[in-house]
């Protein structure tokens, strides 16, 4: 006896994320998408549904990544039950945060890559800080400066690899320590036994030309 | 705060590529943060480098992760279903204080009508309830409407928030069936308290209904439904 419009009407406007019939049209949208594999346009959808509240969806996606994710925290971290904790963070933002993932300008892996490198970097600032200085710390991670907005075309991984190659070896290596290790410069230099600027100018350095050689 | 020289555009790249790496600690590290988070150009550069350096991960060793983070995540994310209960608690109040109200009127009437004089008080009129739940599931809205005051009042369950850029709407369906009448924006976090209009008050009774539908943030701009109807009730006396 109502007389309302019928349930799966056609919305004139944006995504519903609301309903089960959504996920189609998510699918269909991820697979517009001119990059990526088909795991990724898979894992695309399943994060356009979890930012529409589907549980089954964030299921899919854990499995589908937290063995990723979970090694990168344990690197980082060394710690197993540090990395449960910070892995368990992570997909908790994921669940709160996947309507900030864009497909058109990065991968789903990377994205989540990325969020859970990010944290594991934060509780090992916080693991470092004094006391005093913890709640700075965290409050600075919660702004989200290093929020991954990452754009596809720079993850070309060989020009990476090939110019990472190209650097003096102490250079990279510190390089890949700290983004893989969560070395800092203080971390970095008491390990290779050299003074804090020297460390930083082999950085530095390794940086610059990194740089140069990835624009080219 | 700072009292540094500004950046040039290389240092300041270069800074980019230490805070995406993690390399900075202390004061430098929350001067760059800072930094970042006021500066758009900034915080661009040190996304760029994190993506740049972002396939090192793929070397990382992938290793299963135990059972039980699935379990706390679930835990985290699940909806918290004491919140209909609660709601639905206290639609029982309600109900029972509406009839605790309606003994005392008998009572009272009793006592009025074995005295000689003075006239029957006119019936109060009552609380009306609508359960608004989608077909078979628990409710998720609630209205209450006090024909005497004229104040509607309707309450969401716990996750009954719309997403974003949209909002939901609620509407009055007469009980003589025709058009529903929109009857605004509803919150899904605050009580939503609404004075209803005397022509439309008429409607608001007993074999009406309420329904709540998905509309863009300005309501629907047809004025009426456009989207899908999430939870709908008949309204019952309390």
């Amino acid at each position: 006896m109502l007389i309302l419009a019928p349930r799966h009407v056609p919305l004139p406007y944006g995504l519903p994320p609301l309903f089960p019939s959504s996920l189609t049209r998510c699918m269909l949208r991820a697979m517009d998408a001119p990059r990526g594999s088909e795991e990724g346009r898979r894992l695309a959808a399943a994060l356009a549904a979890v930012a529409g509240g589907d549980r089954d969806a964030m299921a899919l996606l854990y499995r589908r990544t937290s063995a990723k994710l979970y090694g990168i925290c344990l690197r980082l971290l060394g710690s197993e039950a540090e990395a449960e904790e910070v892995l368990q963070e992570t997909y908790v933002t994921v669940w709160r945060k996947a309507a900030a993932f864009d497909a058109a300008r990065a991968s789903p892996v990377t994205w989540l890559a990325v969020l859970a490198r990010n944290k594991a970097i934060d509780r090992l600032r916080a693991r470092r800080a004094p006391a005093e200085d913890l709640d700075a710390a965290l409050d600075v991670a919660d702004e989200g400066p290093l929020a991954p907005e990452l754009i596809e075309k720079a993850q070309d991984r060989h020009r990476l690899f090939g110019c990472l190659a190209e650097l003096e070896e102490k250079s990279a290596a510190a390089i890949r320590a700290a983004f893989l290790d969560g070395l800092s410069y203080p971390d970095l230099a008491t390990r290779e036994g050299v003074p804090l600027p020297t460390m930083k100018s082999w950085i530095r350095r390794g940086l610059i030309r990194l740089r140069g050689c990835l624009e080219r | 705060m700072s009292t540094r020289p500004p950046l040039s555009p290389e240092d300041r790249d270069v800074l980019a590529a230490e805070l995406a790496l993690g390399l900075l600690d202390g004061d430098d590290h929350a001067e760059a943060a800072a930094l970042a988070g006021r500066d758009p150009e900034f915080r661009a550069a040190v996304a760029g480098w994190t993506a740049r350096l972002a396939p090192m991960l793929d070397e990382v060793h992938e290793t299963a992760p135990p059972d039980r983070v699935w379990s706390r995540i679930e835990a985290r994310i699940a909806p918290p279903p004491s919140n209909v209960v609660q709601l639905r608690r206290r639609v029982n109040l309600w109900r029972g204080y509406s009839l605790a109200a309606t003994a005392i009127a008998a009572s009272l009437a009793l006592v009025l009508v074995t005295r000689p004089s003075p006239p029957p008080p006119p019936a109060a009129p009552q609380t009306l309830v609508a359960m608004m739940q989608s077909e078979g599931g628990p409710a998720r809205l609630v209205a209450t409407y006090d024909p005497q005051t004229r104040r509607l009042i309707v309450q969401a369950a716990a996750g009954m928030a719309p997403a974003p850029g949209h909002a939901h709407e609620l509407w009055l369906i007469p009980a003589a069936g025709g058009k529903p009448h929109p009857m605004g924006i509803v919150s899904a976090t605050a009580p939503n308290k609404m004075d209803v209009p005397m022509p439309m008050a008429s409607d608001v009774r007993e074999g009406a209904a309420f329904a709540v539908s998905v509309e863009p943030p300005s309501g629907s701009p047809t004025g009426l439904p456009t989207g899908p109807v999430i939870a709908q009730g008949k309204l019952t006396r309390a």
